[in-house]
């Protein structure tokens, strides 16, 4: 009867000695690991976002959270007039990112995505656009 | 018939059947690039080799090799796939691997038999080409870089569209598709080369980068441009037409159509479309809720009702459903008590409604378009047939290249018609039809090449005496051909076992009318050439339901006030109310000032339309209604096909369809219910409309239904109209352009693309003699008012005579013309 009781004592002494567990979140900062699945990001390449609209994100998408329209842009080029991801309706299963035939996407280690507002989840081009 | 083994399956086809046509059916696929069911074999891309044992082995094209007694054939063996993966890596080897930013991806036969066949990789290396892409026409963008060389492309221009903008330019790797000198396209823009192309080097540019294939929702329809009820597909996303999609397994015409089919459909979704009522307060239109403007107009018509129906009159589109029109008709019969409705003006659905109806018995052509090219002789009345009518045109075309049909053109000016292999266009004096037409009768008769029914015909006798006054040596000085021609032309006709007669009509064309209508009738009938395969007469309604409008009696039927007299009675004050159901008569119906005067007198005016049109700007109430693409019907096209029309988008914003303004409008003026839906009035159309008695709705499927035809002959002789001329003055004919039809076409972005404007048309004599150039703007001047059109030089028009489409809102060439067949005009810089 006292036995485990003792037990489980001696598992809570032993940790007043051990380095605690809990992180001090927002003071200390997660090590996030590099094949983390965060918020998507489009890549820049000679100033401009990589991604010619291909239409294959919002196709592959499971939870139809990206919204592409197409553009032509003086040169005759495809590019991507508008680009949006829902984040409340994405389930970052990373599906868009291997979709994309010319790898102009990519998730980041940027995980704090909380907001106020719903229209704030709404990610569109400008704020996806890759930082430097 | 020929038997044969295609993989261990017996096979039994026609002897004509190419090894290819054989696997079809017997449900064996054998990949293509190059080949079409539509045109001659090519045996280009080598996709569909195969091996035949006889032939020891060796890989022949299937395409190309015909079916003999016996054959054995394997379609896939190790050898075959190797060879096919060989073929799709050399054509990958040049072909660049933009999938990402073409937008044939997803409906690309390249992409689909390279993922098909596995090929991974490439064995072979080269650099891609770098052809200057045409991005200079405005329909479609060539990108020679994409191409595999397949030829459709030239074969379909040439084969069936008889254009020829395109042919293999240059030798060896060089070779490419190619135009005149290699510059911009500059065609008719139908489209048919972007259609049939497997890959996306010839792309539609409305559509550019609009959606990819996979993400669009195809909807089967008809085209609710012109008269010929070709099939379409809509591309829809996002409740949005955004492309017509080609399905070669569609229609007569497999999938065929014209510039403003395919191009024009942006009228569906432009930002110009009423969404909102709108009523006129204060002088001017102020958007409006339904129940107030339907409740004004609900009022008037009650007003009217009670009053005795004799004030109110109504003028119908025949662009509107079978269902709608009925119920328009309706409305005013049994709602009103009326009988002043008609459309087109009154004159373009004449030849119908009076001359047919007279004539055979009926108001409809007592032909179906498949007699086209079961003719052996095919009498065309004004080259215009293939503007009017693109795809009917391409009929024509198909037969006289293919089944080598005589082809025979009566016009006022030559034309694409005119340039078809052994065509013969015999070009009159403009609105001599009618004599022409009369003293090829006269010929018939006096030479005794009638058929021996024809003397027991009702009106024989009769005719034959009228006829006397028209023996060819009397009308040949009016008509401008000589009396020889006229009688070889008649010896013809009459000589060949199977003959049809083709006429085009509508709101371009005053003088095809009734007396025209019953001249041909005629003809037809005394050679016998009337109710058997491959013969008869083809009037050819302008607009998409003008043989539904014909068949469901939307004219005067009753004595009532025609479309002439209605227009007379608002100017006089004997109509109070008018309803306009998506007519523009302001721009369509000849005398601009008249019409303009009329529709500014009437009392109270009701304008439904999509748009507003020039008409809808004058109107009291303006409802805005459904386009094609929004609602659920059935059209009724040239040849008596019924074919249903499928709902494609929600109603674009406030739009509700004609059938609900009218179904609810009837309701209220009989008390009865309203009718359930579409199907049910299709269902009191196929009671009360002989000719389509036991039709119903979901009978006529994907494919539609041909209507019967009775004929009950008649002769009945008609006189040639005077046509006055005045000497050093221009003989103006207006008609329709091969880009648009109607007034609704100025709508769709395609079509304005390449013709946004009026013109007048003229011989290359004239313009030097006026000294004008192509593009210059003259003064054309009629009796009825002067106007500023371009000039169009062209090499088709005879010396002093001159052509001017209708369609256009802004210098409308009804200002000028006021529904003579012949305008005499003056042309000065």
């Amino acid at each position: 009867m006292i036995m485990p009781l003792l037990q489980g004592l001696k598992i809570t002494f032993l940790h007043m000695f051990k380095k605690p567990v809990t992180l001090q979140y927002p003071k200390e900062r997660p090590v996030v690991v590099p094949n983390y699945r965060g918020l998507h990001a489009l890549k820049v390449s000679h100033e401009q976002a990589k991604c010619v609209a291909c239409y294959l994100c919002p196709t592959v998408c499971p939870a139809k959270c990206i919204t592409v329209e197409a553009g032509e842009d003086a040169k005759h080029d495809k590019y991507a007039a508008r680009y949006e991801i829902d984040l409340l309706r994405c389930i970052f299963c990373g599906y868009c990112v291997e979709a994309c035939p010319v790898d102009a996407l990519k998730m980041t280690q940027e995980f704090e995505l909380a907001n106020y507002k719903r229209e704030d989840f709404v990610f569109v081009k400008e704020r996806l656009l890759e930082k430097k | 018939m020929v038997n044969l083994t295609i993989d261990d399956k017996q096979v039994t086809v026609p002897k004509d059947a190419t090894i290819y046509d054989a696997a079809k059916a017997a449900g064996i696929r054998i990949p293509i690039l190059c080949h079409d069911k539509k045109l001659h074999p090519f045996g280009g891309c080598r996709m569909c080799l195969v091996e035949v044992e006889q032939m020891k082995g060796r890989q022949i094209p299937a395409c190309t090799t015909p079916v003999t007694e016996g054959m054995i054939v394997r379609t896939m063996t190790d050898e075959i796939i190797q060879a096919r993966k060989m073929v799709l890596e050399l054509l990958l080897l040049k072909h660049p691997i933009d999938c990402p930013v073409c937008d044939a991806a997803g409906d690309c036969d390249l992409q689909n038999l390279t993922y098909e066949y596995k090929v991974n990789g490439n064995r072979f290396q080269d650099e891609k080409f770098q052809h200057k892409i045409d991005y200079e026409n405005p329909l479609i963008e060539r990108d020679m870089n994409r191409c595999i060389h397949c030829g459709k492309c030239a074969r379909i221009c040439d084969e069936i569209v008889s254009f020829g903008a395109y042919t293999f330019i240059n030798r060896g790797i060089e070779a490419k598709i190619g135009t005149e000198f290699d510059g911009p396209l500059n065609c008719e823009f139908c489209g048919s080369c972007v259609s049939v192309c497997p890959v996306g080097a010839l792309i539609s540019r409305p559509f550019k980068f609009k959606a990819r294939w996979w993400a669009l929702n195809k909807v089967k329809s008809v085209c609710s441009y012109c008269g010929t009820g070709c099939q379409l597909t809509l591309g829809v996303k996002d409740d949005k037409v955004l492309t017509t999609i080609y399905d070669e397994n569609q229609g007569f015409h497999n999938g065929q159509l014209c510039t403003r089919g395919r191009f024009g459909y942006q009228f569906i979704n432009s930002d110009k479309r009423l969404t909102t009522p709108l009523v006129r307060k204060n002088g001017s239109l102020q958007p409006a809720t339904w129940d107030e403007a339907l409740g004004l107009v609900a009022a008037k018509l009650a007003e009217e009702k009670n009053a005795g129906g004799k004030t109110v009159a109504g003028l119908a589109t025949p662009r509107l459903t079978n269902e709608e029109l009925f119920l328009f008709k309706k409305l005013f019969r049994d709602g009103l008590g009326s009988d002043n409705v008609d459309h087109s003006a009154g004159y373009a659905h004449a030849a119908l409604t009076a001359g047919a109806a007279e004539s055979f018995g009926g108001t409809a052509s007592p032909a179906t378009v498949a007699d086209i090219q079961a003719s052996n002789l095919l009498l065309v009345v004004k080259t215009d047939a293939y503007e009017t009518h693109p795809v009917l045109g391409f009929e024509i075309n198909l037969g006289v290249k293919r089944k080598d049909i005589d082809l025979r053109v009566l016009s006022d000016k030559r034309g694409k018609l005119s340039k078809l292999p052994k065509a013969v266009t015999y070009v009159h004096k403009p609105g001599q039809e009618v004599a022409l037409v009369n003293a090829l009768a006269q010929v018939i008769l006096a030479e005794n090449l009638q058929d021996a029914t024809a003397s027991g015909i009702d009106g024989f006798d009769a005719l034959k005496q009228q006829l006397d006054a028209f023996a060819p040596e009397k009308v040949a000085a009016a008509c401008g051909l000589d009396a020889d021609t006229i009688k070889t032309l008649a010896r013809d006709y009459a000589k060949a076992a199977k003959a049809l007669i083709i006429l085009p009509l509508g709101l371009g064309y005053p003088g095809h009318g009734k007396a025209l209508a019953q001249a041909l009738a005629n003809l037809a009938l005394l050679t016998g050439k009337v109710g058997k395969e491959g013969c008869g007469v083809l009037y050819l309604g302008e607009k998409n339901n003008s043989q539904g409008a014909a068949d469901l009696g939307l004219f005067p039927t009753a004595g009532g006030a025609d479309a002439d007299a209605i227009l007379a009675g608002c100017q006089n004050g004997s109509i109070k109310t008018l309803i306009v159901a998506g007519e523009n008569p302001v721009v369509s119906y000849p005398d601009r000032k008249k019409i303009e005067a009329a529709l500014d007198k009437v009392e109270f005016l009701v304008v439904q339309d999509l748009f507003l049109t020039e008409t809808a700007a004058k109107a009291h109430v303006v409802l805005p209604v459904c386009s094609f693409a929004e609602k659920n019907g059935t059209y009724t096209s040239v040849g008596r096909a019924v074919q249903r029309v499928n709902q494609a988008i929600k109603p674009v914003g406030d739009a509700r369809s004609d059938f609900a303004i009218l179904n609810g409008l009837l309701a209220g003026l009989t008390g009865n219910a309203p009718y359930a839906d579409t199907t049910a009035v299709f269902a009191e159309i196929a009671a009360t409309v002989p000719a389509y008695a036991g039709l119903t709705m979901a009978g006529l499927g994907e494919t539609g239904a041909i209507l019967p035809a009775t004929i009950k002959p008649r002769f009945v002789a008609v006189e040639a109209a005077a046509i006055p001329a005045e000497s050093g003055k221009f003989a103006l004919v207006t008609g329709s352009a091969l880009y648009h039809c109607g007034t609704m076409s100025r709508f769709g972005e395609g079509p304005m693309y390449v013709c946004p404007e009026g013109y007048v048309e003229l011989c290359r004599d004239d313009a030097q003699a006026l000294n004008v150039k192509e593009g210059e703007a003259v003064v054309v001047k009629s009796a009825a008012g002067e106007l500023k059109l371009k000039v169009k030089v062209g090499a088709r028009m005879p010396q002093g005579v001159v052509f001017a489409p209708y369609h256009f809102g802004e210098a409308s060439v009804n200002s000028i013309a006021v529904g003579a067949p012949v305008t005499w005009v003056s042309i000065s810089k």
